[in-house]
């Protein structure tokens, strides 16, 4: 049950002479929702993007569902190692990032059946359900452009869930979405944590964090400062930047 | 939902009405602009008809054609219009292959690559169409390589086009977000399941409207390779007959006619397909 899904160990990354992460080590166990907050700036983004490799670390390992990743590590093994671990990773951008020239049912089984080879009829049929789950299989024909935009990140996400991965990582899944649209992407998100997914967020929405993370990690200057339960984060928060990050978020409720 | 399905608001609203009102301005315009165009063509008919205008002491000369002439050779010089079309979209499909290429060349991290297509560009954009037909038709053989005048000019137009369109391609390309490569590679993609499936699909869009420019001026720049003497194509069976027997004002009129026609049906064409591209999914 506590066999960890995703395992990061003294990672660093740097662009240039920038230090964006300092030594930092995660581990997210099977099933635990983990909120990633802090301010901008703070690398959590940078971290969730390193689990998948669409940020390629400067030392440490990653390691996800058993497979290993260290950064030292080059050349075609490397490549093959990254591709097992995006096969057991869903990402959710920022910016849904749907394929525009595809209708919603052809963006979800663009992966199943490009990546994995699966058969069209299966493809369809499954991101059937994941579409009929986000509430969208009645837009399955429509391309992206007609969707508003929180009807393009809940494609996105059944878009994720149809590669069956073991971990799903959101980031900042609600923050280019206009306020009234938030909510019905949060109720997805829950509703995926809900029915047994690992997932890590990073996020601004203390509320989603508050309700549905088991557990929420705190980011300051590429360091990890506290990694807590939501319960003593909002009660009694340790580090003082913390403390101005609850603070700020408790005068904008 | 948010989205409204349908774009048509309630007839009597404002908007409407002020809709309404543009797209008749807008229809007004444009057949106001037809009409005008129907003045000029009767003009430029007249303009070659021949007839004396007689205004009070002054007389309006107007070019006289052979009209026996025409009637006899137009059918020789429409003959080439299949030789036309021929070199233009075996050239296009050659130019088309050749931009793609050098965009994908520009685009890469590998400097031999990278120059391999800056350098391809340069040398085309650096000389003259004309010599690069010559080149191939006449500066080959010199070195035992003897083409035919119609695989010179295809080789030259296409090499010449793919040049200019390499920065089309190019700028298709760039204009496919960064996003779109990252959420590709997220799901699993490879880097040419990336390009095949998710790149070039939105490049090519973006790109075939100015395609279709190229193709367009590639009929009459085909022209060009009438000077090997061995391609029968308008131009050449235009100039073959009116140097014949001293009527090459009708001859050229002739072709400048066909060429003319060819363009404006490719251009109906073209804005058919634009329009279809711009609504819908993108």
């Amino acid at each position: 049950m506590h066999h960890p899904i995703v395992k990061i160990s003294n990672l660093d990354k740097y662009f240039g002479r920038l230090h964006v992460l300092k030594n930092v080590s995660l581990e997210v166990p099977e099933k635990q929702v983990v909120c990633l907050i802090g301010r901008s700036g703070s690398g959590k983004s940078t971290l969730l993007r390193c689990v998948n490799f669409l940020e390629d670390p400067s030392h440490g390992t990653i390691e996800v569902d058993g497979v290993v990743v260290p950064a030292e590590i080059k050349g075609k093994e490397k490549n093959q190692l990254i591709h097992d671990v995006r096969l057991k990773t869903g990402m959710v951008f920022q910016e849904f990032n749907l394929f525009p020239h595809m209708t919603v049912l052809e963006n979800v089984i663009e992966g199943p059946v490009t990546v994995k080879g699966m058969d069209k009829n299966q493809a369809i049929a499954l991101a059937e359900q994941n579409l009929d789950s986000v509430g969208l299989l009645f837009k399955k024909d429509e391309y992206p452009l007609r969707l508003s935009g929180g009807q393009k990140q809940r494609v996105a996400i059944a878009r994720a869930l149809t590669m069956e991965p073991r971990v799903m990582l959101f980031d900042e899944p609600t923050s280019a979405l206009d306020p009234e649209l938030i909510g019905e992407v949060l109720n997805v998100m829950k509703k995926v944590a809900l029915e047994g997914m690992t997932m890590i967020v990073v996020t601004h929405e203390m509320g989603f964090a508050r309700e549905v993370a088991d557990r929420v990690v705190v980011m300051a200057e590429g360091e990890l400062i506290e990694d807590t339960s939501p319960e003593e984060l909002f009660t009694n928060p340790k580090d003082p930047r913390t403390k101005a990050l609850i603070d700020r978020y408790r005068t904008a409720e | 939902m948010t989205t409204a399905t349908n774009p048509v608001q309630a007839p009597n609203s404002q908007a409407e009405l002020l809709y309404q009102a543009q797209l008749k301005q807008e229809r007004q315009f444009r057949t106001n602009v037809g009409f005008s165009w129907g003045i000029l063509f009767l003009i430029l008919i007249f303009l070659f008809s021949g007839q004396n205008l007689q205004i009070g002491s002054f007389t309006f000369k107007t070019i006289n054609v052979d009209t026996a002439f025409i009637l006899k050779n137009i059918t020789f010089i429409a003959g080439g219009l299949g030789q036309t079309l021929l070199i233009s979209t075996l050239s296009i499909l050659f130019a088309i292959c050749m931009a793609l290429l050098a965009a994908l060349g520009r685009l890469s991290k590998f400097p031999p690559i990278y120059a391999l297509s800056t350098f391809y560009v340069s040398l085309i954009r650096g000389t003259p169409l004309y010599l690069q037909i010559f080149f191939f038709f006449l500066a080959l053989p010199q070195l035992g390589i003897v083409l035919s005048g119609i695989v010179s000019g295809v080789l030259a137009l296409g090499l010449n086009y793919g040049a200019y369109m390499s920065e089309t391609f190019r700028a298709g390309l760039s204009s496919v977000s960064k996003g779109q490569r990252e959420a590709a590679m997220a799901l699993g993609m490879t880097p040419s399941q990336t390009m095949r499936r998710i790149v070039l699909p939105q490049a090519l869009r973006f790109a075939i409207p100015p395609m279709g420019n190229d193709f367009i001026s590639m009929t009459k720049d085909s022209a060009l390779v009438s000077a090997t003497g061995f391609v029968h194509e308008l131009m050449w069976r235009a100039t073959k007959v009116g140097r014949a027997s001293f009527n090459s004002l009708e001859a050229l009129i002739m072709a400048a006619m066909f060429y003319w026609v060819l363009t404006l049906i490719l251009t109906y064409f073209q804005g058919k397909l634009e329009a279809r591209l711009s609504k819908g999914d993108r």
